[in-house]
């Protein structure tokens, strides 16, 4: 495959006469495509992490791929998915051309299509879609948050408000306390290191120290659930070097619990039970007297303590009906937990007692349960009181203290534009933005939008019921899905398979228009009227979407051109902009797109220009020759130097704006200065809340609360709950699908076991035609337990790379081969069961089991019986198996014996405030097949 | 005193995480089932004492190569043949003298070489194969890629030889947890790893 692609190139001899000289521009193209091994700095697209690269490249082959170690936030350091990323911008499994839909949705027939060809059938539909139902009837779904920006920038010009990305289904309940309490989302431990801090003498210094004496990792598996790069070297760094006790806890011993000082295994969904229990424990005996647990500083940076306080110890004295104890007692924990009382309680004194600490909850947990919120809620304030929130060492908030970036170029200037539609009878005019499906539909609250909802979006259309367009209908007519696949991770994989081939009375799809876009082929893309090819992450241009201790933004470069026919998105931006304006979208203006972006370098070098974006502020103050608390916009060299124009009615400074050029120059990166508390209530802090405080009354929820009053109706999601409105202060509900909730208990003797979900790293959902992850074992849900197959493999050719690098020939490096696999030899998706159980059950290691819930859903696989899982708890990993497009490769080969764990889902289990699926909700019952 | 390759990795570091196998794959194109460089991973206990030991494992550039010893192509000098040790301690293989035989694989104590075959003309051949610390790289003054990527940063390699080595202080700081691998040979042979392990307290279990 590659070999003919240099033989190509190799073929413009001046030799033979049957070809014209190169033109100067030719020449130069060509000599910067052969030449000799350059180095170009990029960002990782293999996983969300999303690390600094250093991507080699020879004679226009991708050549290697290392961690960059000017990047702090990975410091040179790359993970096995990020290494294999070769193996997958080569892979046979691409979706190489566009591609029209000839069969049914879901057969999977499609015929091969020009660019011209297929921009233009999706451009007459939506300008068809438009004129009948509204530009609202679109959802524009980025899937990945990664690179979204030129998507949602042409769709809100097109019209509609509903642009997303795969945060609706990744972790909102476990976002939302910071989100409500801090205005940020992710609370990390202080272990990035190295962090770049200013010295006494004024300069800047590398510091390597840590300061961090105890992590407690609650559902979080940063080793092997890679999202926070850092966390791998920082966690077992700040153990051998300062001593830092770590604590698991977990319903499976993850890898992160193999390092762990302390490992417990709760009860599946009781995260915010155990927290609860910690925070009545540390309160009690802090009114005790017990000095120590409570810092009280933080009553000086926060605001509605004494009432949050107030509703919590509410619950004190009210029984559990499933227990018969007393809310948020030891006992009580125990109980709910099925952890020792004498284990939490010394959680708690570990976590009260021990500072600086950092109190982190994960993804799997609670972000996966439907009461995840209660835990976020709770975990936050836990941080909080300890005095451990942007403490040296404690707990930072990483959302607040990343670099902003996107700004104009996002394109969210389009939703302020004024709109009419007809409303019962009369015309009602507002802004683009007040149509949105979920924030003024049934989701007021759900700041991520509610992907997992979508299927009955498809179904029963939208109504809205809060705002200016109070009544308003549309159906949902076209999904545009780019670098997602929620067919398989969307909650329910065949809710989402009828909701894609539901017909309207006419006999068509009642979603006319479903358009693929992705470099992987996909489940999703089998649903898709055209498929097209974007260009992998090593041929386009973006930004890093990272969680570093401190401002640190990079390039992702385009550093090899596009294969096959494949299209950046910001040529796909383009392309499908012009061809909606030849199809007479008045929307679509030459001055917002091809006229205002001669390059894909000029929209991000816009979306850069707010970067950092964050306050000087803390300690040691990042910039000591600024003002303190203005807000920095600008090169790291230009805020240091000076270079500065500063604006004191805003509180503004601004230096140069960073651009791509800058960061190619200094090493493939800008990095700002670190600093510790920088909460400061009154100078212009990090926290991102209306009071500028930590708010433990939630102004947050206000202007959800108005709507109600306005609308006179509850949004469905808390009227579940049996809530009129937003809660003002601390709230408890208890998750679904679980033998702690009373309404659940009558499935308990059918359906003994509680099912959990987990990101298996080395094998999400685009990445597992990747051979070189098949060969990596992960925690008993990803292992080497296939049977025999065939099936074709991006293979090396050996003794190329002998010796040293200029000798390599990378057109003839790789080959695409079928290839037999002995049993036993390829990772799969396996179903991870205690041994005890197993036993019970007549369950032997690698036997093909069934598991069912009580929808009636079932799904196989080889059981994993291992001692690394609580007894009645049941693990799979999330879309390692059951994969049904051929895209997968030699995943898709074994899919009938790997389990797809989202087939067990229940749809119905969108949790309350942001509509997440309850991933991680689930009785089951397993047997031998 | 002359440069002497070692090799350090400390296991409190190692998260099992397979950065360096990938990594090793990636650098030095290893066919697919075949290791220079490898994570194995073991259960140890019973549920709730349990633990996953992560032990990473790579060629041991022995000081007393059994490997070189039973390669049978000999060299211009009987410390070059076809497998042979450099004087800075790399135990390596030159390609273009292997005849593919497979007795240095079958006499390495730690199984860590494999045989792979080369397309040549319109045939293969077979060579013999193993981690070189990516000499390639190590001669150019960069890291091996399993050391670059580890995102544990729990591998180190450097001289021996010099005290102020990052090799040497680790081993002098951890004297008492230092071990090297056991190997698979009874008798009198003594291979003399040069890859050192710091073992970690909280592998031990129960």
């Amino acid at each position: 495959m590659i070999a003919r692609g240099l033989a190509a190139l190799f073929a413009w001899s001046p030799a033979n006469a049957l070809f014209r000289p190169l033109s100067d521009n030719e020449r130069q193209a060509l000599e910067a495509q052969i030449g000799n091994v350059q180095v170009r700095y990029s960002a990782d697209v293999m996983c969300p992490s999303e690390c600094g690269l250093e991507m080699w490249i020879k004679d226009g082959y991708l050549f290697k791929i290392y961690g960059n170690p000017n990047v702090p936030f990975n410091d040179g350091t790359l993970c096995a998915k990020g290494a294999a990323g070769i193996q997958m911008v080569y892979s046979p499994y691409r979706l190489k051309t566009p591609m029209i839909r000839v069969g049914e949705r879901g057969e999977g027939r499609f015929r091969r299509a020009t660019w011209d060809e297929a921009l233009d059938y999706i451009a007459s539909k939506l300008v068809a879609i438009k004129r009948t139902h509204g530009p609202e009837a679109v959802i524009m779904d980025a899937g990945d948050v990664t690179d979204r920006d030129t998507y949602w920038r042409l769709f809100f010009a097109y019209g509609t408000p509903n642009c997303v990305e795969h945060g609706a289904i990744c972790d909102t309940p476990r976002r939302h306390g910071p989100k409500l309490m801090l205005g940020g989302k992710r609370i990390e431990p202080d272990v990035m290191r190295p962090v770049l801090v200013r010295q006494p003498d004024g300069s800047l210094k590398k510091d390597y120290s840590y300061k961090t004496k105890l992590i407690i990792y609650n559902g979080w598996n940063p080793f092997v659930a890679t999202r926070i790069n850092y966390e791998s070297r920082g966690t077992v760094g700040a153990q051998v070097e300062t001593g830092c006790k770590v604590i698991v806890i977990d319903p499976c011993h993850t890898n992160t619990a193999a390092k762990a000082d302390m490992w417990l295994a709760p009860k599946a969904g009781t995260d915010a039970d155990l927290f609860a229990a910690m925070l009545r424990f540390i309160l009690e005996r802090d009114a005790e007297g017990r000095a120590g647990y409570i810092d009280p500083a933080f009553r000086g940076y926060s605001q509605g303590w004494e009432e949050f306080l107030a509703a919590f110890a509410s619950w004190w004295d009210k029984t559990d009906p499933a227990t018969g104890l007393k809310y948020f007692s030891l006992d009580w924990a125990q109980a709910r937990t099925g952890l020792p009382r004498q284990k939490i309680e010394e959680v708690a004194h570990l976590f009260g007692s021990i500072k600086p600490a950092a109190l982190v909850w994960g993804m799997q947990s609670p972000g996966h349960h439907y009461n995840g919120y209660v835990a976020s809620i709770l975990g936050t304030a836990l941080n909080v009181i300890t005095g451990n929130l942007d403490a040296p060492g404690g707990a930072i908030d990483t959302e607040l203290t990343k670099s902003d970036k996107g700004g104009s170029a996002t394109g969210k200037q389009f939703l302020t534009r004024k709109v009419k539609r007809p409303v019962a009878g009369k015309v009602v005019e507002a802004t683009q933005d007040e149509l949105h499906m979920d924030r003024y539909g049934d989701w007021p609250s759900a700041w991520d939008d509610v992907v997992g909802d979508y299927p009955r979006a498809f179904l029963e259309g939208i109504t809205l019921r809060y705002g200016p367009f109070r009544g308003h209908k549309y159906p949902i007519k076209a999904f545009i899905i780019r670098t997602g696949n929620p067919v398989i991770t969307g909650s329910a994989t065949w809710k989402w398979q009828e909701a894609l081939t539901a017909r309207d009375q006419s006999g068509g799809y009642k979603v006319d228009l479903v358009v693929y876009v992705d470099t992987p082929f996909l489940e999703t893309g089998l649903y898709a009227d055209v498929v097209l090819p974007e260009a992998s992450y090593a041929e386009r241009m973006s930004l890093s979407d990272i969680y570093p201790s401190h401002p640190v933004l990079y390039l992702r470069d385009q550093v090899i051109q596009p294969l096959h026919e494949s299209r950046t998105p910001f040529e796909i931006m383009i392309g499908l902009a012009q061809a909606l304006a030849n199809n007479g979208d008045p929307d679509i203006k030459a001055e917002d797109f091809w006229a205002k972006y001669k390059t894909e370098e000029d929209f991000w070098n816009e979306a850069m220009a707010p970067a950092p974006g964050k306050p000087n502020i803390g300690e040691p103050l990042p910039y000591p020759n600024l003002p303190i608390g203005y807000k920095l916009i600008g090169t790291p060299d230009s805020l240091d130097s000076g270079r500065v124009t500063i604006d004191h009615e805003k509180k503004e400074v601004k230096g140069e704006p960073l651009t791509a050029r800058w960061i190619r120059e200094h090493q493939g990166v800008a990095v700002w200065p670190m600093s510790w508390r920088r909460l400061h209530p009154t100078g212009g802090g990090i926290l991102k809340t209306g009071s500028k405080k930590v708010e433990f009354v939630f102004s947050a929820y206000d202007k959800y609360n108005k709507l109600i009053d306005e609308a006179g109706e509850a949004p469905r999601g808390i009227k579940e709950l049996g809530w009129p409105k937003y809660p003002r202060t601390f709230y408890w509900f208890e998750t679904k699908w679980n033998p702690n909730n009373p309404d659940y208990a009558k499935y308990l003797g059918g359906f003994p076991f509680q099912l959990i979900c987990g990101r298996v790293h080395h094998a999400m959902s685009g990445t597992q035609m990747v051979p070189w992850l098949s060969e990596v074992e992960v925690e008993g849900t990803w292992a080497p337990m296939n049977q025999e197959f065939e099936s074709e493999i991006l293979e090396v050719n050996p003794g190329q790379t002998q010796w040293s690098i200029p000798f390599v020939d990378p057109a003839t490096r790789y080959e695409v081969r079928n290839k037999k696999f002995r049993p036993g030899t390829f990772s799969v998706g396996t179903i991870l069961i205690n041994s005890d159980d197993a036993g019970r059950l007549g369950i032997q290691m690698g036997d093909m089991v069934v598991v069912e819930n009580p929808l009636g859903k079932q799904v196989v696989g080889r059981a994993f019986v291992a001692e690394t899982i609580r007894p009645g708890v049941i693990k799979m990993g999330f879309a390692t198996g059951g994969r049904f497009s051929p895209g997968l490769g030699p995943t898709f080969v074994n899919r009938a014996y790997t389990p797809n764990h989202n087939e067990l889902v229940d749809p119905d289990a969108l949790s309350p405030i942001m509509g997440q699926p309850a991933y991680a909700d689930m009785l089951v019952r397993v047997r031998r097949a | 005193m002359a440069k002497k390759y070692a090799f350090v990795i400390d296991l409190r570091k190692c998260v099992g995480c397979y950065a360096c196998q990938v990594a090793c794959k990636q650098e030095n194109d290893v066919p697919f089932g075949q290791f220079r460089s490898e994570v194995k991973v073991r259960q140890d206990g019973r549920f709730p004492d349990v633990k996953w030991r992560f032990l990473p494992v790579l060629c041991n550039h022995c000081g007393n190569p059994i490997c070189v010893k039973a390669c049978p192509v000999p060299g211009a000098t009987p410390d070059r043949k076809a497998t042979y040790k450099r004087e800075d301690g790399l135990v390596l293989v030159d390609t273009d003298k292997c005849l593919g035989c497979g007795m240095c694989a079958k006499f390495c104590p730690y199984r860590a070489r494999y045989v792979w075959e080369e397309r040549k003309w319109e045939g293969w051949m077979r060579k013999a194969d193993k981690c070189n610390y990516c000499v390639h790289l190590l001669d150019q003054g960069l890291p091996p890629a399993c050391v670059r990527d580890c995102m544990g940063k729990a591998r180190c390699i450097g001289d021996i030889n010099d005290p102020e080595s990052e090799v040497s202080t680790l081993i002098a700081q951890n004297k008492d947890r230092i071990v090297v691998r056991e190997n698979r040979l009874t008798g009198g042979l003594k291979p003399t790893p040069n890859v050192y392990y710091i073992l970690d307290d909280r592998s031990q279990v129960a």
